[in-house]
């Protein structure tokens, strides 16, 4: 009964999970070329400028011979360590494209495989799943298993390690109470954070001025606020009440129970800092806010739910001790131990019609219903005399005549 | 739509042009060469250190050097050009389609999707990578709470008792096996490490390992209606009775028609119950020995694909025997996802048009084809209603042999009679069975 077109793959909306495989060696090809550009703007506009006085002064005899070998030297020291720069952004790229290539190449197989039945589909699908897990263990930094997952598959062209191993760095230096990394990643994100209206420079900035303030000294107090003016005044316009309430914090000592100061003072304050920094990082990458295992399974276990998952009727302990495993059919994975508790929170899949997994349904006085074929089967496996079967979940050996014919329209 | 190019094959022609295109090497070069600009008029200004060349040297010095930077700006300009070639690619072969992310209902599963994943990967025979990953969540477990560190411990325990059989109420107390999570989760991996090494051994032609294993569960096997016991010794009958020439096994009394023999003496005696039939014709293909390819017995006699057969059949009862499904769930789960996303993403987008909001509710609104190979249930949806029984709404069977759902019975009933709305029969509702499909 099952729609035969649900086999067939529909190539268009069959990728929707690896959209971030693709867009993510992308944007970091932008990324890393914008910070080669960067490199290039400064260093070439000192070398000009340099170049240009070293030579009207020399002419003029300003410039001593001696210093003008003096600047060549620094304009030299400038342009080999843009060359370095260069050449590792260069190395870089040459990474990226490789990695592209390779991983249009891995969802183009796809297109060549019609029908989810294709044992080629599979092994797809099971590399998918491992991307998925990889994914997941990254984002939840559990680096090491990820790279050792990566490794023993072979695929480290198709996953992102790199990527969330920077994030879990400054991610976790913010944890342990440090702006500066994050500070530095803003500074060489500025624009992008701009555009994206992100508040993690406001926020970050705030954090340092809250622990000058909990110092309660006045050398530190004093900082505070000539830390304020440059940094945290430009806000003004866009977080008025923020800055107002930051402003008023000097007058409150740390252990202060009133708002909003004390959530400004308090340590959680630097797990919403952690929060709000991977939000920003992983918007400014495009990549998805949460892992896509948890999109994937959300979908799925629904999709594969049924109301019997969790039935106490077709749970209850059978014979043989196994409370999930219906006999020698194939166990649900939904029943199975993995994921029965996990899907025990999704909605059950949608059906309007009745699908039977078996013909000519028959009734036993165990209250159970059965498949005639399978009943036939069971009973010559286990040996029993002709007429008589036996309930495959409870057990009870029963004669044909008690049977009684079901029909489900 | 068939004879459309399919859009990754286009996408990938671009990719490999993009990729063809200048890149930043192209700037690199040109910094040597400004390199070599300066090194050169160092040179010659440190070399006389005179006034009068210091200065003609570095006014000449200009105009190369600025023309050497207008070349790199030119290289950058053109590999940006190739990076929005590759988004404009994108853009056209793969839209980004926005995933719906608004109600994230795994987020507050954390422990529970570790479990499933350290038992994925076990069960995958990743041993070394699930051990990392168990390290993994426990460390960071610990680093953060002290109450949580137990988490995946607790739910690997419970995983585990649910396979040694011992898992009797839904949701079991943690306390009760806290204690023994490290012994259960070695014990799963033992078990795992069982099943690969046993499968190793099957790859290599040696049932001796499967055959120890069946033999010692000879009981669960046989309640579960299971013939691998019998299967694997058929199989090593008919491995034995090939010989030398075809098994590899030293030539001895113990190997080929001689072996066999002594083997089915051995060992199929207590098959002989269930398999009397299928016995009789094992031994009788002794009589076509020298030319059995040619015998009725031929196709019973071809291992060609026997020994991966009996492999796939023992994975499948061993995880049964553990009360886990012979596929990894997890992998089921995902390809169903990515199977159902698009309908789900259909339905996210229409509801957010109307305005109303997607409800946790017991059902789905929409349905989600899956392929008949991931139907592991039979699904009765009342004829009458349309809605799918469950425990509070089970299949009932009445007299006629019809099946309603109970809430439609109840509602057909007129006192305590009700008429069959598929056929001309009437029956009482005390009559009325309920049923498990």
């Amino acid at each position: 009964m099952a729609d035969y077109g649900a086999s067939k793959i529909n190539h268009d909306n069959h990728l929707l999970l690896d959209q971030p495989l693709l867009r993510l060696p992308y944007e970091l090809l932008r990324k890393n070329f914008r910070s080669a550009h960067v490199a290039y703007v400064k260093d070439s506009k000192y070398v000009t400028t340099t170049l240009k006085e070293t030579a009207s002064g020399s002419i003029s005899g300003k410039v001593s011979p001696q210093d003008v070998v003096k600047n060549i030297d620094s304009m030299l020291a400038k342009m080999r360590g843009l060359k370095r720069k260069l050449e590792s952004h260069s190395e870089e790229e040459d990474r990226l494209y490789q990695q592209a290539n390779a991983r249009v190449s891995h969802l183009r197989e796809l297109s060549t495989i019609q029908t989810v039945d294709d044992v080629k589909y599979e092994a797809w699908s099971r590399q998918r799943l491992d991307r998925l897990v990889i994914d997941y263990m990254l984002r939840h930094g559990y680096i090491d298993s990820a790279s050792s997952l990566s490794q023993e598959r072979g695929m480290s062209d198709l996953v992102d390690i790199d990527t969330f191993v920077n994030m879990f760095k400054i991610r976790q230096s913010l944890l342990n109470g440090s702006v500066n990394e994050a500070l530095a990643w803003c500074n060489d994100n500025k624009k992008e954070l701009r555009s994206m209206q992100s508040n993690l420079d406001f926020m970050l900035r705030t954090q340092q001025y809250i622990e000058m303030t909990r110092t309660m000294s006045t050398s530190k107090m004093l900082e505070a606020i000539a830390h304020a003016k440059k940094y945290i005044s430009p806000f003004n316009d866009t977080y008025p009440l923020e800055v107002e309430s930051i402003a008023g914090l000097l007058a409150f000592p740390p252990d202060t129970a009133i708002e909003p100061y004390a959530s400004l003072y308090s340590p959680a304050r630097w797990q919403t800092l952690a929060e709000i920094f991977t939000e920003a990082y992983l918007k400014l990458l495009v990549l998805p806010q949460i892992p896509l295992l948890h999109v994937a399974l959300s979908s799925g276990l629904s999709a594969l739910k049924t109301p019997a998952c969790h039935s106490h009727q077709s749970n209850q302990t059978d014979h043989h001790g196994h409370g999930t495993a219906s006999l020698t059919t194939r166990v649900c994975p939904i029943c199975s131990t993995e994921l029965n508790e996990l899907a025990r929170n999704v909605p059950y899949a949608h059906h309007s019609k009745s699908h039977l997994l078996e013909h000519d349904l028959v009734l036993l006085p165990t209250d159970r219903v059965y498949g005639r074929q399978r009943l036939d089967e069971y009973a010559a496996k286990s040996g029993l005399p002709p007429g008589q079967l036996k309930d495959l979940v409870t057990g009870d050996v029963v004669s044909v005549d008690k049977l009684r014919k079901v029909f489900i329209t | 739509m068939a004879s459309e190019k399919p859009k990754l094959e286009t996408l990938q022609k671009d990719f490999e042009d993009i990729s063809k295109l200048p890149r930043l090497s192209a700037a690199v070069e040109n910094v040597d060469k400004i390199i070599q600009l300066l090194s050169a008029a160092r040179e010659q200004v440190a070399g006389t250190l005179d006034t009068h060349t210091a200065g003609p040297t570095m006014i000449k010095l200009q105009n190369p050097i600025k023309s050497a930077f207008e070349s790199i700006e030119n290289d950058l300009k053109k590999a940006s050009a190739a990076h929005k070639k590759m988004g404009k690619a994108l853009n056209e072969s793969f839209p980004l389609k926005p995933l719906p992310m608004d109600h994230d209902a795994m987020a507050d599963h954390v422990p529970l999707i570790n479990r499933a994943i350290a038992m994925h990967l076990l069960r995958e025979g990743q041993f070394s990578v699930a051990s990392t990953f168990i390290n993994e969540v426990q460390g960071s477990n610990s680093s953060k709470q002290r109450d949580t560190s137990a988490d995946l411990d607790e739910t690997m325990d419970e995983a585990e008792n649910a396979y040694a059989g011992r898992y009797m109420s839904a949701s079991p107390t943690p306390s009760d096996h806290y204690d023994l999570s490290s012994l259960h989760s070695r014990e799963l991996h033992n078990h795992f490490s069982e099943m690969y090494s046993i499968l190793q051994h099957l790859k290599a032609k040696d049932l001796d390992p499967a055959i120890a294993w069946a033999g010692r569960n000879s009981a669960e096997l046989e309640a579960r209606g299971s013939n691998l016991e019998f299967e694997l010794s058929k199989l090593k009958y008919i491995w034995l009775f090939k010989g030398p020439a075809v098994n590899g096994l030293p030539d001895d009394d113990n190997n080929g028609f001689l072996g066999a023999l002594t083997y089915a003496r051995k060992t199929f005696s207590r098959f002989g119950a269930r398999h009397l039939a299928e016995i009789q014709k094992l031994v009788c293909a002794m009589a076509y020995a020298p030319n059995l390819s040619a015998s009725p017995y031929a196709s019973t006699f071809a291992t060609d694909s026997a020994f991966a057969d009996v492999a796939s059949s023992f994975t499948r009862e061993f995880c049964s025997l553990l009360g886990l499904s012979a596929e990894s769930p997890l992998y089921l789960a995902a390809t169903a996802g990515a199977l159902a996303l698009p309908q789900l993403m259909k339905y996210t987008q229409k509801t957010r048009a109307k305005g109303t909001e997607w409800t946790t509710a017991n059902e789905l609104a929409f349905e989600t084809p899956l392929p008949e190979s991931m139907l592991y249930h039979s699904i009765f949806v009342c004829p009458v209603s349309k809605e799918q029984t469950t425990d509070a709404n089970p299949p009932m069977m009445i007299p006629c042999g019809h099946v309603l759902a109970k809430e439609t019975l109840a509602r057909l009933c007129k006192g305590t009679r009700f008429k069959c709305p598929y056929c001309p029969s009437e029956g009482l509702l005390k009559d009325a069975r309920q049923i498990i499909l």
